[in-house]
């Protein structure tokens, strides 16, 4: 496919499919150890149906590993929050899916989950992975590596981020918003993910506060960026299937808002401003470059994870 | 339901109630306040601030002092404790689910604010629970918090309050189910927060954050999990022996839904004598501690075993 964008990669010396791929392994044999099949059967196979499906990028995890292996401290403190975010993130596509949401019958090209199991065990499923994220992080993060205190810092920024103020703001602007609510609905949806994860990732490794506000702007315009290049491949996918009607209602795409040149030229500022907060961690030498690649990553897509691994 | 014992008021467990409750009102008002976006956080405050006795919150406190602690340190989490009730009424509530239109006598969450809103709003308390322990909880230490949302997060999850109602939804029908299935129900639902008078992970929050020690705790939690299922066998057997005026809701209700009860497996004299042993086992848990401070929660007990409503 085209890439989206026209400007250059600067990560082209990190190989970032390996990386990720590496890690996706990793995490997806956690979560299943992390979302057993136990009584009663019918929760917990609607859990997993949705955290362990197949073909995930696993993203918020593998940016929080990322963001503390930057301070040098080894990813075996991250893992289990890790994990915590793909189950709150799971959590929240479960019920942003439901018929009283978005009524999305499918989810990475599989049923969604209230499709499979019904909309109760969904909404309870949705229910039991909130929890169960915060009780992985606390019963799990080896407290050699990260002092209690941080965890509360790392708990309260994802229960911040998946609240009110957070993707349920988000999720509510989106099905009540006008047109002018594209930003606030793109920031918080896509932007917070994003963020929290690479800020529990630093918060996890004892960064500096100026170092999290960092994570913080960076995994935001990260987040972000993917969304609105999203929205730039699917329209110019459109333009080559006319036979392709996108799911999204208007208003919620930053092309239909504002059109192609300009969803492209927002794209290249978040690009520039992702990076831009990377310079502030030149000391830490080469171990930032994972954190440039996903800049990269999300506005070329020059690779894709859909092999079978 | 039982005969009163000799009476000796020399607690006043109604004025302990009103005091505590009014503490706790003021606390959830201040934690939960009116912030963009309106909507959802208009939603949350709705079932929030709807009433109720606070008989959670209060057992975390009692359980707090009991041990050494002072309100401060437990208002947090008697706060989360509240939110995570309500939040599991507001879904409990949902159409799909017990698909209610009143609850206390007013229009319930989803009739009100419609069901998408109801549901991100029992998302976003969810959430906040944890965050408002985490953040503001003061005078203990972090070990000791980061213990409490362990074991707030154990309570709800699949393990805890959803486990118990997906048991609940597959029982409903289902004479035959027998009664370690009503008992994994009952100290799932009901001990695990969802009834009036439960609240294990309240007490046990309380004794963890007061600095009680793991004796404690253990006691503590034995002494929630007896007052939680005898609440359920009182309930059991008023909803047969009373009427429906008398209880403020449709007597007979659980025979029609067809809901296993413990008159229903052991009949009703049986019923009787097994609440009051859950009473006695209760209050022997709380033989060691100081008499004066354990004083709230035997009151607690005997009021949950002799009410008639």
């Amino acid at each position: 496919s085209s890439p989206a964008l026209s400007s250059q990669p600067q990560s082209i010396h990190f190989d970032l499919k390996t990386y990720w791929k590496q890690l996706i392994l990793e995490i997806n044999q956690k979560l299943d150890e992390a979302v057993p099949l136990q009584y009663p059967d019918q929760i917990y196979e609607a859990m997993r149906y949705s955290v362990l499906a197949q073909g995930a990028k696993r993203a918020p995890p593998v940016m929080c590993v990322a963001a503390c292996e930057l301070f040098g401290v080894d990813r075996l403190a991250a893992f289990p929050t890790a994990c915590a975010l793909e189950m709150v993130h799971e959590a929240s596509l479960i019920h942003d899916d439901l018929p009283c949401m978005d009524d999305d019958p499918s989810r990475r090209g599989q049923p969604s989950n209230h499709t499979v199991y019904g909309v109760d065990m969904a909404i309870l499923a949705g229910d039991a992975l909130f929890p169960l994220g915060f009780q992985h992080i606390v019963s799990h993060t080896p407290f050699d590596l990260v002092p209690e205190s941080r965890l509360l810092r790392v708990v309260a920024e994802i229960a911040r981020a998946v609240g009110s103020r957070g993707m349920a703001a988000g999720q509510f602007l989106d099905l009540e918003g006008g047109p002018n609510s594209v930003e606030f609905v793109q920031e918080k949806k896509f932007g917070e993910m994003a963020q929290c994860s690479a800020v529990c990732g630093g918060l996890l490794a004892g960064a500096e506060d100026h170092e999290i506000q960092r994570l913080r702007r960076y995994g935001r315009a990260v987040g972000v960026l993917y969304q609105v290049v999203d929205d730039i491949l699917e329209e110019q996918s459109k333009k080559l299937d006319y036979t392709d009607e996108s799911k999204r209602s208007k208003g919620k795409s930053y092309v239909e808002v504002y059109g192609i040149e300009k969803a492209k030229e927002v794209a290249e500022e978040l690009r520039a401003k992702a990076k831009n907060e990377l310079e502030g961690f030149e000391k830490y030498g080469d171990q930032v470059m994972p954190l440039y690649s996903f800049v990269d990553y999300a506005a070329d897509r020059s690779f894709s994870f859909e092999t079978s691994s | 339901t039982l005969t009163e014992e000799e009476g000796k008021p020399t607690f006043n467990f109604k004025e302990y109630m009103v005091q505590k409750g009014a503490s706790v009102n003021h606390a959830l008002d201040a934690a939960v306040f009116l912030r963009e976006p309106l909507r959802i956080h208009e939603a949350m405050r709705y079932s929030l601030m709807a009433g109720g006795k606070r008989v959670r919150p209060v057992l975390c406190i009692a359980a707090c002092e009991l041990v050494g602690g002072n309100e401060s340190m437990a208002m947090p989490a008697a706060c989360a404790v509240e939110m995570i009730h309500t939040m599991s009424l507001i879904h409990d509530d949902l159409p799909c689910m017990d698909n209610d239109d009143l609850r206390r006598g007013k229009p319930t969450n989803h009739k009100v604010f419609g069901e998408d809103v109801a549901v991100l709003a029992g998302d976003a308390l969810l959430a906040f629970a944890f965050e408002h322990i985490a953040v503001s909880t003061i005078g203990v230490s972090p070990p000791r918090i980061v213990r409490a949302i362990g074991e707030l997060a154990k309570s709800i999850g699949a393990e805890g309050l959803v486990a118990g109602q997906v048991v609940d939804i597959n029982s409903e029908g289902a004479a035959d189910a027998g009664l370690e299935q009503l008992e994994y129900i009952h100290l799932h639902k009901t001990a695990a927060l969802l009834e009036a008078a439960g609240g294990e992970a309240a007490v046990v929050l309380g004794a963890i954050l007061g600095g009680g020690s793991n004796e404690d705790v253990e006691k503590l939690r034995n002494f929630a999990r007896y007052i939680g299922l005898l609440f359920q066998v009182v309930d059991d057997i008023l909803d047969v022996t009373k009427s429906s005026n008398e209880l403020g809701k449709t007597a007979g209700k659980d025979l029609v839904a067809d809901k296993v009860t413990y008159p229903k497996l052991m009949g009703i004299e049986k019923s009787r004598e097994f609440a009051q042993k859950l009473n006695r086992d209760a209050q022997e848990q709380l033989s060691g501690f100081d008499p004066d401070k354990a004083a709230p929660l035997i009151a607690l007990a005997n009021y949950i075993a002799y009410r008639q409503n």
